[in-house]
């Protein structure tokens, strides 16, 4: 609404003023050409003041890993889990918790081993597992969190909270929030792009719901702008038959002209917005193509991302369409990919599911660094929870192996733009169920996310239903710790 | 900087109510001044939530703010700031004691303080949050110097706009007004012989009389219901994984059929939330309990049956909080509302009264019981029929398998053959009935029979399979306790509660069931200050834009305060005392001057009030993205204007449903005239809504309030969308048939026309003549283009020459994207 949206009401201020001095304002142009040198160079939109301090990224590529991988058989290593393999967990470990109705109550779940051997890496020594050697050569780039924990334990409110700071759907995602605070360096393009992709083969699949990328109750353009997988990647983006680019211009033309002659005779601000748009759309119609054209990318390029990266759709494609995304100037992509649910199929769905996800992100790292993009670029990669270290299915069933939702311990990595690389930080207790050091919340991340960016997380907020609210509720703490 | 417009409005406000002399004190406004400053920085720990209470000071009553707290001091002595440890706390310079701490992060501003001090020193008096008073029906002010015409609602707009120093502008002119009338009150544009016709009627009460027949068309209803189905998340799925189909349509259609008969908003109110509970409760009354029942439905497995209840029922209570109340109640589901005098209890207490049906939370049955067969007329017909024909042959059938019992020795009629013959004929399964025909193979006219039987018995079955059903509301017998939830926890019940009404507004009442059907009463009982206010306000919303209170989900103390808070009043009386009469409600808006005033902005008026909030002009902006579709579809003569029926599938892009469900859901593409229904019927799915809409409700969770962007992906979507370039080409293809033999310049007036409804300026149609000529240049020298470009969409291309259809069509899609086409002006 034009009333709570800081944009619209600076340009109301601006044109008003730019009007009445030149009949059409020079500097409501200005802003039309989204050149606003009083914002600082190369930025559009964003709130007066923000960010509050130095920021130590400007980008950030969030890499989702929908279903929840399992931290017990990625990067958690515990051998007293191997040495209790099969035992019940102890009554102590699991006392007075709620898991998923798929188990019940945990009292007496058998103890299951990582499926894979683990072996510390790198120069930093961070153990990863055999499931993700692409990530294992990459850790010394990498800040692994061991002690994540969150309140939710199914998927849909549990990603929501991460994303949105609330279990409950309707509320701004971190991307929002960011395209609302910062605007973006390249108004050629969203500020915040969204990409989906599910594991090959997987059996149990989550849906991507349109709230994760939600803006809530700020105002809309905020939202993540979802590029599809198949056709073409933003919805109603080619021309229709018989309507070539040039007609197309001169339609434009026409059109603004015309709304010109409105504009001059009704003084509404929202027109000269209008005019905006419509060549921020036909701008689009050029970028997005120029964008998904990989043909200028070295095959050394490519194979970093691994034997997936040009087939629309995937992880792979997906991860170097986001590192093509910042360089051009986006502030937040955000990939999410499905199928890390492996309630009975951590001998045989896991492994595609790594194959899918390991090689790409690792090659996204690698790729950012050659080109001096990390620096600048967040990159975090990580799920909505842990999986249990207790079993889900029969011992004796080993094809049919699973491990239920676990909300208590999971781990994530993050790397790039401000935080410590080669840093393991936290800690689960030996059998990694309980995080027992320097334990890291649901909000204490995303004011850590915010805080790399230059923002106040207690700072960045926006007034819905009398309160104002921010993404980290009221909780919330900067981990300090992992800042580089 | 909004709130100290507000502070200085404010002082204006009560400087001129009081009609204070200059160089006095002006009075402080506890509700406009104070009591934002305190709800922002106090009562978070100084306010109604009992549990998160400090120092037991509580700063939103006068009673406990002045009297001594833990510390033995008064907050707030009356007539004295500098007694008043309020005050001292405010601007002391000690971090210990600073208020609000500084880990808050919040501090007041120096006006803040001295308005504070002022207000203390003026004796601190409080006052009722103005939602929540009475409702008395204030006086009219007297008529305005520019008052042509009387008309009430104008006295109190213009009373404002002189206190305001604003001088409002004139009426617009008539093509503008037809077209904003028809847009409001039918969402769809006028015919230009309709328009021509009210420019023509120069009879005193010609508006009035168009008024009149635009509240009487059957678009009407289609109008209204789409808000109604934004604020009862209507959609027709599931929502959540699976997002499963559900028949709820016949509901909307009862919707639309209500607003069109004009039925009284009491009774529209207690239909849909208790019409099963009504002593003479019909099929009708029971259908419209489907408001409640248009809630989410969770199927994802691992879910508990009693947690996805809970949810529901949670879903139904902050629904009707603010859709009646514009309370924001969830706010109380963990603890007390930490703005508004709602508790946790008040919360459970509302929460009991629709905790009582068989609903069981289990699985994600779409059509999860109780439901109400709603069968159309043909069905209903084709019922009574098959089910007499049916009576007839079972009669039959049993007199002949009587017989054959009776009369056939043991021998001939095997045990398992008088088994199956026992059973009814309605229980028999194809095995049982294919037992009997090997058995009975020598008795013919008996095998006959039963072979009709079935065969009826089939087509009945099917066609009772046909018939949508419509999930509704019912009690079930048994009484199901209610317990406030800790952290809104289906698992964590604490204290035991009844079913009652929030303690700050009026009870309930002794005596009488305490169940739905009192909740429902009581919401339109005319002692309750909060209903008549809200609905006034969100009808206010729809013909203004913004409503006089612009935050139309929250009339709470968080909220904004009313612009014209005795304008806002006097509606909500005129709309009870009228026994809740809606269309004579909507008439009273529309034929209002500030509702009729040019929407012009002077560069004065625009730096004087930005967002027009005085209405010194008319309103002007963008339609809601339904309607842009509607009105292209009715421009082009494309629209199919039936009323009701099950939801359509008009063009969508391949894949989205695919994509966003793993390839469970297609989009199956209809075809033919369902591609034209208006844009209220298009099958809304959950999570994945239609994508030729923006700025829409997302139909998940109760929407009243307008969203209202300007994004450019809105702008791909009416230039590229099958549905727009069609309906330029269909536009283009009737006016050149029609207009083709009079020459350019009358046909580029009639295209504008039919778009715009007014005639276009000089400057308009030069530009337009120039577009005509380029592209009847380029089509020329592109004839495969002009094809390609007539062949967009499924209806027929039309007979005439490609190039001067092409390049209109192109002139006829500029005119549907331009600003004034997607606003109303």
């Amino acid at each position: 609404m034009l009333w709570q949206d800081p944009l619209a009401r600076e340009v109301t201020r601006r044109e008003f003023f730019g009007k009445s001095a030149t009949g059409l304002g020079i500097a409501a142009l200005a802003w039309l050409l989204g050149r606003d040198q009083a914002q600082g160079a190369g930025r559009v939109g964003g709130l007066d003041g923000l960010p509050h301090f130095a920021p130590r990224a400007k980008h950030v590529i969030y890499l989702f890993q929908n279903g929840a991988p399992t931290h017990v058989d990625l990067f958690d290593y515990k051998p007293k889990l191997k040495e209790l393999h099969g035992q019940p967990v102890p009554d102590s470990y699991v006392a007075g918790k709620r898991f998923s109705t798929m188990t019940g109550s945990p009292q007496g779940k058998l103890l299951l081993a990582p499926v894979e051997p683990f072996k510390q890496r790198g120069a930093c020594g961070a153990w990863v597992s055999d499931f993700l050697p692409y990530t294992a050569e990459i850790v010394d780039e990498l800040c692994f969190i061991k002690s994540m924990h969150t309140d939710a334990v199914n998927h849909a409110p549990a990603i929501c909270f991460l994303l949105s700071g609330g279990q409950i759907p309707g509320r701004p995602t971190l991307g929002a929030w960011l395209s609302y605070g910062l605007g973006t360096e390249n108004d050629n393009l969203p500020a915040f792009v969204v990409m989906t992709s599910v594991s090959k083969g997987t059996t149990c699949g989550q849906i991507f719901y349109d709230f994760y990328w939600g803006s809530g109750f700020l105002p809309s353009r905020h939202q993540g702008v979802k590029f599809r997988g198949s056709g073409s990647p933003v919805l109603y983006l080619d021309n229709p038959a018989g309507i070539d680019p040039g007609v197309r211009r001169g339609m434009l033309d026409d059109l603004a002209a015309l709304n010109r002659l409105k504009w001059d005779e009704y003084g509404d601000p929202e027109i000269g917005t209008r005019i905006a748009q419509y060549e921020m759309a036909f701008r689009m119609q050029s970028s997005i193509p120029e964008l998904t054209d990989l043909s200028g990318e070295s095959p050394a390029t490519l194979a970093l991302y691994g034997p997936d990266v040009l087939q629309p759709g995937t992880f792979a494609h997906h991860c170097l369409l986001a590192r093509r995304l910042v360089e051009r100037g986006v502030r937040f992509v955000q990939l999410m990919h499905a199928g890390w649910d492996q309630h009975n199929s951590l001998t045989t769905e896991l492994y595609t599911q790594c194959k899918d996800t390991d090689q790409p992100s690792a090659g996204l790292i690698k790729d950012l660094k050659m080109r001096g993009l990390l620096d600048e670029t967040l990159v975090i990669w990580g799920g909505e929870f842990g999986r249990t270290p207790f079993l889900q299915g029969n011992l004796a069933d080993r094809p049919r192996w699973g491990r239920d939702h676990h909300p208590y311990a999971f781990t994530i990595w993050m790397a790039g733009g401000g935080v410590r690389p080669g840093l393991t930080y936290g800690e689960t207790d030996d059998l990694a169920i309980n995080v027992v050091k320097d334990p890291v919340h649901v909000h204490d991340l995303q004011a850590t996310i915010l805080h790399l960016l230059g923002i106040d997380h207690e700072r960045l907020t926006f007034r819905f239903q009398g309160r104002d609210f921010r993404l980290t509720d009221v909780h919330g703490r900067v981990v300090e710790g992992i800042l580089s | 900087m909004r709130e100290t417009v507000w502070v200085c409005m404010g002082i204006a406000a009560s400087l001129v109510a009081c009609g204070v002399a200059q160089g006095e004190e002006p009075r402080v406004d506890y509700l406009r001044q104070i009591r934002p400053i305190l709800a922002d920085n106090c009562f978070r720990c100084h306010g109604p939530d009992e549990a998160a209470r400090q120092s037991g000071l509580r700063l939103d009553v006068r009673e406990l703010a002045t009297a001594p707290a833990d510390s033995g001091q008064p907050a707030i002595v009356p007539g004295s700031p500098e007694q008043s440890e309020l005050l001292r706390r405010v601007t002391s310079e000690d971090p210990s004691e600073r208020m609000p701490p500084p880990e808050t992060k919040l501090s007041l501003s120096g006006a803040q303080i001295d308005l504070l001090r002022r207000w203390i020193a003026q004796g601190a008096h409080y006052q009722e949050h103005w939602s929540r008073t009475p409702l008395r029906r204030p006086a009219l002010p007297s008529r305005s110097p520019w008052a042509d015409e009387d008309h009430p609602i104008d006295r109190f707009i213009d009373a404002r706009l002189q206190e305001q120093q604003l001088r409002p502008l004139g009426k617009a002119d008539r093509y503008h007004l037809i077209r904003r009338l028809y847009l409001d009150l039918t969402g769809l544009p006028p015919d230009p012989e309709e328009v021509d016709r009210f420019i023509a009627d120069r009879s005193p009460d010609a508006y009035e009389r168009l008024v009149d027949r635009l509240l009487a068309s059957p678009a009407f209803g289609e109008r209204m219901a789409w808000d109604w189905l934004d604020a009862a998340r209507y959609a027709d799925s599931n929502g959540y994984q699976g997002d499963a189909e559900r028949t709820m349509w016949p509901w909307r259609d009862w919707v639309i059929s209500a607003w069109n008969r004009n039925m009284p908003f009491d009774r529209f109110t207690v239909w849909q939330l208790a019409g099963d509970l009504l002593p003479d409760a019909t099929d009708e009354t029971r259908l419209a309990t489907g408001f409640c029942r248009n809630h989410m439905i969770n199927g994802e497995g691992g879910r508990i049956p009693e947690e996805n209840r809970v949810d529901y029922v949670m879903d139904m209570i902050e629904t009707v909080a603010t859709v009646w109340l514009a309370a924001t109640m969830n706010c109380a589901r963990c603890h007390d509302h930490k703005y508004d005098p709602f508790t946790r209890r008040d919360y459970y207490s509302l929460f009991a009264f629709f905790n009582q049906t068989p609903v069981d939370g289990a699985g994600g049955n779409p059509q999860t019981p109780p439901v109400l067969e709603v069968p159309t007329e043909e069905q209903r017909v084709a019922v009574t029929e098959l089910e007499g024909q049916l009576a007839k042959l079972r009669a039959e059938l049993l007199a002949q398998e009587k017989t054959l019992l009776e009369g056939s020795s043991p021998d001939s009629l095997p045990e398992e053959v008088r088994t199956i013959l026992q059973h009814s004929p309605d229980k028999r399964d194809a095995d049982q009935w294919q037992r009997l025909d090997k058995h009975l193979e020598g008795a013919d006219s008996y095998r006959q029979l039963a072979a009709r039987w079935r065969e009826w018995k089939k087509r009945y079955d099917q066609l009772r399979r046909e018939i949508p059903r419509v999930m509704v509301m019912a009690d079930r017998d048994e009484y199901r306790p209610t317990y406030m939830l800790e952290k809104g926890l289906y698992n964590r019940p604490a204290e035991e509660v009844f079913a009652d009404v929030p303690q700050c507004l009026p009870p309930l009442g002794e005596g009488g069931k305490r169940n739905r059907l009192a909740l429902a009463e009581w919401l339109v009982r005319p002692d309750n200050p909060l209903t008549a206010r809200v609905v006034a306000n969100r009808l206010w919303q729809q013909f203004f834009g913004t409503g006089l209170v612009r935050t139309p989900e929250d009339f709470g103390t968080q909220g904004e305060p009313p612009t014209h808070p005795e304008l806002l009043d006097w509606l909500a009386c005129e709309l009870i005392d009228s026994g809740w009469d809606i269309k004579r409600f909507c008439r009273l808006l529309v034929t209002s001057r500030a509702y009729r005033r040019d929407s012009r902005a002077t560069p004065e008026l625009l730096e004087a009030d930005p967002e027009n909030r005085w209405l010194a002009r008319g309103v002007r902006y963008r339609l809601p993205s339904w309607m842009i579709r509607d009105q292209a579809l009715a421009a082009s003569g494309l629209l199919v204007a039936q009323l009701g029926g099950p939801p359509v599938f008009p063009y969508q892009p391949q894949g989205v449903w695919e994509e966003a469900t793993f390839g469970n859901k297609s989009y199956r593409q209809d075809r033919g005239a369902k591609l034209y229904r208006r844009s209220l019927y298009t099958f809304w799915r959950r999570i994945i809504a239609p994508t030729m809409f923006f700025d829409v409700a997302s139909r998940q969770v109760c929407t009243v309030r307008v969203t209202r962007t300007n994004s450019p992906l809105h702008a791909l979507v009416t230039m590229n969308d099958i549905t727009y370039v069609e309906a330029a080409r269909e536009l283009a293809s009737r006016q050149w048939r029609a207009f083709s033999q009079e020459g350019a310049d009358r046909l580029l007036e009639s295209l504008f026309r039919r778009v715009l409804v007014r005639p276009p300026q000089a400057s308009e149609l030069e530009i337009l003549r120039a577009a005509l000529a380029r592209w009847e240049a380029y089509y020329t020298a592109h004839p495969e283009a002009a094809e390609a470009l007539l062949s967009v969409g499924e209806a027929p291309r039309s007979a005439g020459p490609a190039t001067q259809l092409a390049a209109l069509t192109v002139v006829a899609h500029t005119l549907l994207n331009l600003d004034e086409a997607l606003s109303k002006e």
